[in-house]
């Protein structure tokens, strides 16, 4: 049986249907990322779960007990907020100690636990300091400190990243990714941020507006997207999609193709199975980005490949498509397998 | 050698400005203050006298033919009272309106500020009746009521917009954290909106204080405040200047040092919110 169980979940705010029964089930232990664009409903799944949010129809089952109308204090899960939400009047120590001192806990062993989990979080030097005194990445520790410490039944992030500038991101990301490693708590992470989701996650929910459009691995949502949503929404740069005809020998079912950037390969004009003209290059570095306008349609696709290039934008090149990476959907936008 | 001088020509014209509206406001205090030291027939000369021999006499009558002290206990505790009891009604009122709020909220808000809107003189009537119904006529009890809720609009809105500013995520962080309504009330927001919560307590305090309309028509002999104290100096047998003068600065002295002391508190009060 599976630790936390979500059934039919649904949420409305007057006439908007915003979580439209969600169903999903989680095990203990398992890292899941809830992912999808914004107004997808993404937060307001993970703020019902947590009970901040009411929960209008189905029911929501936490280790054997329905919890679907039980009080957010009542729940025994951590949530570590995007705007960090520490209390601003108490000192590090106190922020973290606080859960267990309103569960009136033994001082000693609330000592001992703030102490651990600081040492962790290299926070301790910082212990009789206020949020105020702290910079971002600190404060956005002190905060999954104050989750720690409590050792919840399940933690819930909720865009934890997003305040952070980039190194730091990345940074604080591989630190969630080991915590989980260490501490393997069930979690589950809300983001926008695709690479937050294929990193960290064990299975990544991709949603959008109040549905869930598939769950999986991270792998399984890259290689095997379910739909045209997932398949455009996972994956920098974005899946190439071309009408069917283009790319002869497919279903006849399936309208359009797409093909991953890094699975079209550049050739001398002529040679290729498609051709295209250059509308611009983007050397990265690692890799590079052609960005070509293919011939017979003003379909625009994006190539990646890993060495430098010569081409230049308005040189005419030929392109070829690895077949057996090919992604075909039909008229709904269903993958066709 | 030459040190710029700080004093620039529009800096004089402000300062001077700023003088003299100050004084403007505060002569009818400082006239107020000097007349209770003169005699009655000295308090009426007209022109004015601004030089002569100080005088106790007025505060010795004052004491003599009113019981200050009774008048002064009764101003303590109806403002004191009736400021805890409004604080302990708009602070629930004002958190679920800033926390929870639901499509009523802000026509909830504008109803209750609405009713200032009204002279008090235009409920005397029912307001005087159950009263008197309730045999609660010039009883403390009473005053306590009244104030209370003369004030009560003025509590919400204020603590409303303070707890407006405290971001909802540290409630809900509490909440998270195992706390009940009262764990937060007490370890979150308590500790956040100290600060508004004293100065809208300091400004019902002050305004509990100073009401005279209530507590004339309500409270006037047991009952009575020294708001009331100072009006019987204004009698049919003609007006006594320099002891209503002095009974004035008696009524007003308690809470005027009270303001002097916390007037950091009071100005925060009434500007806050208008600098984001």
């Amino acid at each position: 049986m599976s630790y936390l169980e979500l059934k039919g979940v649904e949420k409305y705010y007057g006439d908007f249907h915003a979580i439209k029964g969600i169903n999903l089930n989680i095990q203990k232990g398992e890292f899941v990322v809830f992912v999808g664009p914004s107004g997808c409903g993404k937060s307001t799944l993970l703020r019902m779960i947590a009970g901040l949010e009411e929960i209008n129809g189905g029911d929501l089952v936490l280790d054997g007990n329905n919890i679907t109308d039980t009080l957010p204090s009542k729940r025994d899960l951590a949530m570590v907020f995007q705007s960090y939400a520490l209390y601003p009047h108490m000192t590090v120590e106190e922020n973290m100690s606080f859960a267990l001192r309103i569960a009136k806990e033994d001082p000693a062993v609330i000592k001992e636990k703030v102490e651990q989990a600081a040492a962790k979080l290299n926070l301790t030097d910082y212990l009789k300091r206020t949020p105020k005194e702290l910079s971002g990445g600190q404060r956005q520790r002190v905060a999954i400190g104050r989750a720690i410490v409590r050792a919840p039944k399940v933690f819930l992030f909720d865009e934890p990243l997003s305040n952070l500038d980039a190194a730091l991101r990345g940074q604080t990301r591989v630190e969630i990714a080991h915590l989980h490693r260490e501490l393997n708590a069930t979690s589950i992470y809300v983001t926008h941020d695709q690479v937050e989701a294929m990193t960290l996650a064990d299975r990544v929910v991709v949603m959008q507006a109040g549905v869930i459009e598939q769950c999986g691995s991270p792998m399984e949502l890259y290689e095997r997207p379910a739909n045209k949503f997932v398949a455009q929404f996972i994956g920098m740069p974005m899946m190439n999609l071309m009408p069917a005809n283009m790319i002869p020998g497919q279903n006849d079912a399936a309208v359009e193709v797409g093909v991953r950037p890094e699975h079209f390969t550049l050739t001398a004009v002529g040679e290729g199975q498609l051709k295209g003209r250059v509308e611009m290059v983007e050397a990265l570095g690692n890799e590079t980005l052609i960005h070509l306008e293919l011939e017979g349609s003003n379909e625009m696709v994006i190539v990646r490949q890993y060495e430098q290039t010569s081409v230049r934008p308005d040189e005419q090149v030929g392109i070829n498509y690895d077949a057996s990476q090919l992604h075909c959907f039909d008229a709904q936008g269903q993958a066709i397998r | 050698m030459s040190i710029k001088s700080k004093w620039t020509p529009s800096m004089i014209a402000r300062t001077t400005a700023a003088w003299g509206i100050a004084l403007l406001l505060l002569f009818p205090l400082i006239f107020m203050g000097i007349t209770a030291f003169k005699t009655e027939l000295q308090a009426i000369a007209v022109p004015s006298i601004w030089a002569f021999t100080p005088t106790l006499e007025n505060f010795e009558v004052v004491n003599e033919r009113s019981d200050y002290v009774q008048f002064a206990w009764n101003s303590v505790v109806t403002s004191v009272l009736s400021t805890v009891l409004g604080l302990a009604i708009a602070a629930p009122a004002a958190y679920s309106m800033a926390f929870a709020p639901t499509k009523g909220t802000n026509g909830l808000l504008l109803w209750m500020l609405s009713t200032k809107f009204m002279p008090a003189v235009g409920a005397l009537l029912p307001i005087y009746i159950i009263f008197q119904q309730l045999g609660m006529l010039d009883t403390t009890a009473a005053l306590v009521i009244i104030f209370t809720m003369m004030n009560l609009p003025i509590m919400v809105w204020m603590l409303f917009t303070y707890f407006k500013d405290i971001p909802q995520e540290i409630l809900e962080a509490a909440r998270m954290d195992g706390a009940s309504v009262w764990d937060e009330f007490k370890h979150v927001l308590l500790p956040l909106g100290i600060g508004g919560l004293a100065s809208t307590g300091l400004l019902c305090l002050v305004l509990a204080w100073n009401e005279a309309f209530w507590a004339l028509n309500l409270g006037a002999a047991e009952a009575g405040t020294l708001a009331t104290m100072m009006v019987s100096y204004s009698s049919p047998e003609g007006l006594f200047w320099a002891k209503l003068s002095a009974a004035s600065l008696m009524a007003i002295a308690p809470i005027v040092v009270l303001g002097w002391f916390s007037q950091k508190q009071l100005v925060q009060g009434l500007t806050f919110g208008a600098v984001k």
